[in-house]
């Protein structure tokens, strides 16, 4: 009896150590099956090759991952690894709630080496004070994307003379349009609504405008070239030449589909692949291409639609055994950025990635490169979002409400100043 | 001096009511008294930082706020066109139905089924409706004998207004008819038939004693659909993503959300909270009060 006893307190022993010796970590992202097929191989493997980790990935609605990760790591709840885009991952580094890249961890000999393994200036949105916070998932930028069956049926010769500039576009996009009475039941190319801060903010220092002055002090800079880019969109709405509106479907949402309600939407590279599995039809034809992000006539720099990108960060709270796992289980990951590419079409921005056949012969990588050598990065404050909603109110007052593009650019100006005030 | 049988009496009062104040105090007066705390603190949901005490300036900050006032606007314009035409349509759905003798079960379950559908579910489908290329604009085009308008159902300031007012109409009307039906049920025949053998007229027993006797569920209709008007969010938020224009519909709740999630301030966020509390008490207590004035019995 005595000795069964013995034998019982020994087996809880064995189990209480082999279970204190297993590390957690949870894994939050947002929802892309293409994704989620990849990484939970890489996951499992991971897992195989140290099965002293157990790894929980959980997705997210890409809505809904960025008030799921605050409310968390508010109630110091957060999770190991996370990813959202950089936007919204920014105040997570000013705030110290996310720890520095572990190079060691990730195999690398320091930073700089990490530094030298991606294209320059893509790892300058997750630096912060000398010190790098998170690695690549994804760089993201937008092209055209045109459905060339609407475009040839009018004559157009797309492969030989696209638009180039926003006017050519409009010119366009008028013809491409068809309505009944008011309604547009086909639009020939609308924007990608509401993120303003990628598109809009472009448009604006095409024609020498700002959003901020150079110490982030002051807002609306250059007030004409912002008037001129919401009379252009004021034009493009509802009450001006009915082209499109923050109100109908999202165009990328439906291109995929080819079902004659959109001819041009702008999107990343990943859309490629998205339309290979949800239309393979229309991706093994001829009659898609993309096309690069055009630029005002009178444009004065020239810029393209900045790229915003997902980078893997780990949470400053975990135990140091947590984060230093949690760094090789990322660097595991990510050592598969030409999978990632070919199956996802991620483009983590990697030199390996960039020189490879793989990316050199995938069909309009070289558009998105081009485009994006002559694109920054999205804006990054704390008031990011904050001045997001402000232009969104902007735009839609005058595509939508009727106020003036002076009007709006006025009351834009006050209240983008009064939310500078609170940082 | 109270008895001990009283006092008996009383401990098993306690002990019965104990688990409903315990749970009260956990998930209602802890949170509201915790929203009233933190909304005396500068405090940024991500910082590390201990939030800074800063008195009442959340609620200075707010008054001066030309954001927040339009939440208010917003809030009271969906409130108003809500209650009442809440309120108006239950009651004469409810008279309606409860005159009728076939088909009563059928008319109360298909009123109340959008009332068991998820706001999130009811907003997403009556989006659908409201599309610029939907059934909105296909039916109103045949009802006003127009052709190819749009009528800028989110678009449109007024109309997303509207719009809004319309899906609470839709899913709520059901579920407040049922209310009145009861009232409605509760009131005695016997009254109504004296009122007949004295010469009492539909109208005149209506006005004279329906209403009247129904005035206890007007009461509660009235405070019931005042603080499901007032904390309505899923909706504006939905139609917010959806690309209409948030100043029109930006209500307190969804000035709540937009405040934490997006801006990190949680102690605005509480203030807004408090103040949003402290009205909806404020007009229960008024409703209550002034359907007390005049008690009703049916004796």
């Amino acid at each position: 009896m005595k000795l069964k006893g013995l034998f019982l307190v020994g087996i809880l022993l064995i189990c209480s150590i082999f279970a204190a010796s297993t590390i957690e970590l949870t894994v939050w992202t947002h929802e892309d099956p293409n994704r989620t097929l990849l990484e939970d191989r890489y996951i499992e493997e991971f897992q195989k090759l140290h099965p002293e980790v157990s790894i929980k990935r959980v997705t997210y609605p890409s809505a809904k991952i960025r008030e799921t990760v605050l409310t968390a790591f508010s109630a110091g709840k957060g999770p190991d690894i996370f990813n959202m885009e950089v936007q919204d991952e920014y105040p997570y580094i000013v705030n110290q709630r996310v720890a520095p890249v572990n190079p060691i961890a990730m195999g690398y000999k320091n930073v700089e080496e990490i530094y030298d393994a991606y294209l320059e200036g893509t790892l300058n949105p997750v630096s912060y004070q000398g010190k790098l916070y998170g690695v690549p998932l994804e760089i993201t930028n937008w092209c055209i994307f045109v459905n060339k069956r609407y475009t040839n049926a009018l004559g157009m010769d797309f492969d030989n003379n696209y638009p180039k500039t926003w006017e050519a576009l409009m010119e366009i996009a008028d013809q491409l349009t068809v309505r009944n009475g008011e309604i547009i039941t086909r639009r020939g190319f609308d924007f990608r609504y509401p993120y303003y801060l990628t598109f809009f903010i472009p448009m604006v220092e095409q024609l020498g405008g700002y959003l901020l002055n150079e110490d982030g002090t002051e807002a609306i800079i250059n007030e004409k070239a912002w008037i001129d880019v919401l009379t252009f969109m004021k034009e493009w709405g509802p009450s001006g030449r009915n082209l499109g509106s923050p109100t109908y479907t999202a165009a990328r949402k439906n291109w995929n589909k080819d079902d004659g309600s959109i001819v041009m939407c702008e999107s990343g590279l990943y859309q490629i692949l998205r339309l290979k599995s949800e239309n393979p039809d229309l991706f093994h034809s001829d009659d898609w291409m993309i096309i690069p992000w055009p630029t005002f006539e009178n444009a004065v720099n020239p810029v393209k639609g900045n790229y915003y990108g997902h980078y893997y960060m780990v949470n400053a709270q975990s135990s140091s055994e947590k984060q230093e796992w949690a760094w090789k289980l990322i660097a595991y990951m990510l050592q598969h950025t030409n999978e990632y590419f070919e199956q996802v079409g991620l483009i983590q921005p990697t030199y390996e990635l960039m020189d490879s056949a793989v990316f050199k012969e995938f069909p309009f990588a070289n558009v998105f490169m081009n485009d994006m050598s002559q694109a920054g990065c999205v804006l990054l404050h704390q008031a990011g979002p904050r001045l997001e909603e402000l232009i969104r109110e902007a735009v839609e007052s005058v595509m939508l409400s009727g106020v003036s593009p002076e009007n709006a650019v006025k009351t834009l100006k006050s209240k983008a100043t009064e939310v500078l005030e609170d940082y | 001096m109270r008895s001990g049988i009283e006092k008996k009496k009383a401990r098993w009062g306690w002990f019965f009511v104990l688990p409903a104040i315990a749970y009260f105090s956990i998930f209602s007066f802890y949170p509201i008294a915790n929203a009233f705390h933190t909304s005396l603190y500068r405090w940024n949901l991500l910082s590390l930082n201990p939030p800074r005490f800063v008195w009442f300036e959340n609620y200075l900050r707010l008054f001066q706020s030309e954001v927040f006032w339009n939440s208010v606007k917003a809030t009271a314009i969906f409130t108003v066109g809500t209650f009442v035409s809440l309120l108006i349509g239950s009651l004469a759905l409810s008279i309606l139905i409860f005159s009728r003798k076939r088909f009563r079960s059928f008319f109360q379950m298909a009123l109340y089924s959008p009332a068991v559908l998820s706001t999130v579910v009811a907003a997403t489908i009556w989006l659908l409706i409201l599309d610029p290329r939907g059934l909105g604009n296909t039916w109103m085009n045949a009802l006003m004998g127009t052709s190819g308008k749009d009528y800028q159902w989110f678009a449109n300031p007024d109309m997303s207004r509207i719009s809004t007012i319309l899906i609470y109409f839709w899913k709520y009307i059901g579920h407040f008819t049922i209310l009145f039906i009861a009232g409605l049920s509760s009131i005695p025949n016997t009254i109504l038939e004296a009122a007949t053998i004295d010469g009492a007229g539909s109208w005149k027993k209506y006005w004279r004693i329906t209403f009247p006797l129904l005035k206890p569920t007007v009461v509660l209709v009235c405070v019931l659909s005042l603080i499901q008007c007032m904390k309505s969010f899923s909706t504006q938020y939905l139609f917010v993503q959806s690309g209409a224009p948030k100043a029109p519909i930006d209500v307190l709740t969804l000035n709540i959300y937009n405040t934490a999630i997006r801006d990190h301030q949680i102690g605005r966020a509480s203030a807004i909270s408090v103040i949003l509390f402290l009205t909806l008490i404020l007009f229960s207590w008024a409703q209550l009060k002034l359907g007390r004035s005049e008690e009703v019995s049916f004796q």
